[in-house]
């Protein structure tokens, strides 16, 4: 009898601790994934304020997706380069910006939305005047690759 | 003369030819029939919206859904989000009507898509008839069997 229910506890002691350890180990991914996002986020801020089209384009995954803050698409590591490459030598070739994460939701433990506010200064109209301070959120969904980095998959950037 | 052996494995690779080609074609028809699906849900949220039915909207969503407004001001989860509709329908866009249209479907996972749709929010008492038009991307995600909100943003230009 008794061997029995030690039986049962040792049972119920093996089957729980790995399920508790699953529960421990997922908030620790999940906080290691948010800061690699975080560092995502600021590796492309970083690579769009030194105007590196490429560098920019790259933070994508191969057939990403853009769209502007007029709903323009790009797609596409080509096409993403060209857009970048024609902004950086044109109204925004003196614009810096400042890209903040407010919010990060794991729709998979592969795939994430994040919201960005974002902040522009030296932008100019496309005849070349000065334009105010612009500002707005950008949402992205990244994706982790199997080299463990997150990209983003889909970018989407609105200005109130 | 063929042996049994090569025989097997003939017989082998034409059965994983054949069942990879048909989980492909399947795939392809799943696909379809969520497109519609998505494309039916955006249609039901806007008669919905026109409707001005503040509980209906924010049942489209899922429970834990999330929404952004044109100046990112955020609403979560159901209760939040009626509120959200609520106050809308009863003040400012008491008589506007919005006309949705899917321009794009990217599938994530199959049970996951980004969604983007061209809407444009009219009121006669607006200048033109237009208050509003821009774009929504949303995440929609497939929930027994129906497509459900799960983010909302929306950006106005």
């Amino acid at each position: 009898m008794f061997s029995i229910r030690m039986n049962s506890v040792f049972t119920f002691f093996l089957l729980s601790v790995p399920g508790a350890a699953c529960w421990a180990q997922m908030p620790a991914k999940m906080g290691a994934d948010s800061a690699a996002i975080k560092q995502c986020v600021a590796a492309w801020d970083d690579a769009w304020n030194r105007h590196d089209a490429r560098a920019t384009a790259m933070a994508y995954v191969e057939d990403g997706d853009f769209s502007s803050t007029t709903g323009v698409p790009s797609h596409g590591w080509k096409e993403l380069e060209l857009h970048y490459n024609d902004i950086f030598t044109t109204f925004l070739k003196d614009a810096h910006r400042t890209d903040t994460v407010r919010s990060i939701r794991f729709l998979t433990p592969e795939i994430a939305a994040v919201d960005i506010d974002w902040q522009m200064t030296g932008a100019k109209t496309r005849d070349g005047k000065d334009v105010p301070t612009r500002k707005g959120l950008l949402n992205w969904v990244v994706t982790k690759q199997h080299n463990r980095q997150w990209m983003i998959t889909i970018y989407h950037e609105s200005a109130f | 003369m063929i042996s049994t052996q090569t025989r097997i494995v003939i017989v082998a690779l034409l059965f994983f030819t054949f069942s990879a080609a048909g989980s492909r074609a399947q795939m392809a028809t799943n696909r379809e029939t969520d497109t519609a699906a998505i494309k039916q849900s955006v249609a039901s949220f806007a008669d919905t919206w026109n409707s001005h039915d503040a509980h209906g909207v924010a049942m489209r969503y899922a429970e834990d859904g999330d929404f952004s407004s044109v100046k990112a001001e955020p609403s979560h989860g159901r209760k939040e989000l009626e509120d959200h509709y609520n106050t809308i329908f009863t003040t400012f866009l008491k008589n506007a009507h919005t006309t949705d249209t899917v321009r794009s479907i990217r599938f994530l996972a199959p049970d996951l898509a980004s969604v983007d749709i061209d809407w444009l929010v009219t009121d006669p008492a607006a200048p033109g008839g237009v208050l509003r038009k821009g774009l929504l991307n949303w995440i929609m995600s497939k929930r027994n069997g129906q497509w459900m909100i799960v983010i909302y943003h929306e950006q106005a230009f």
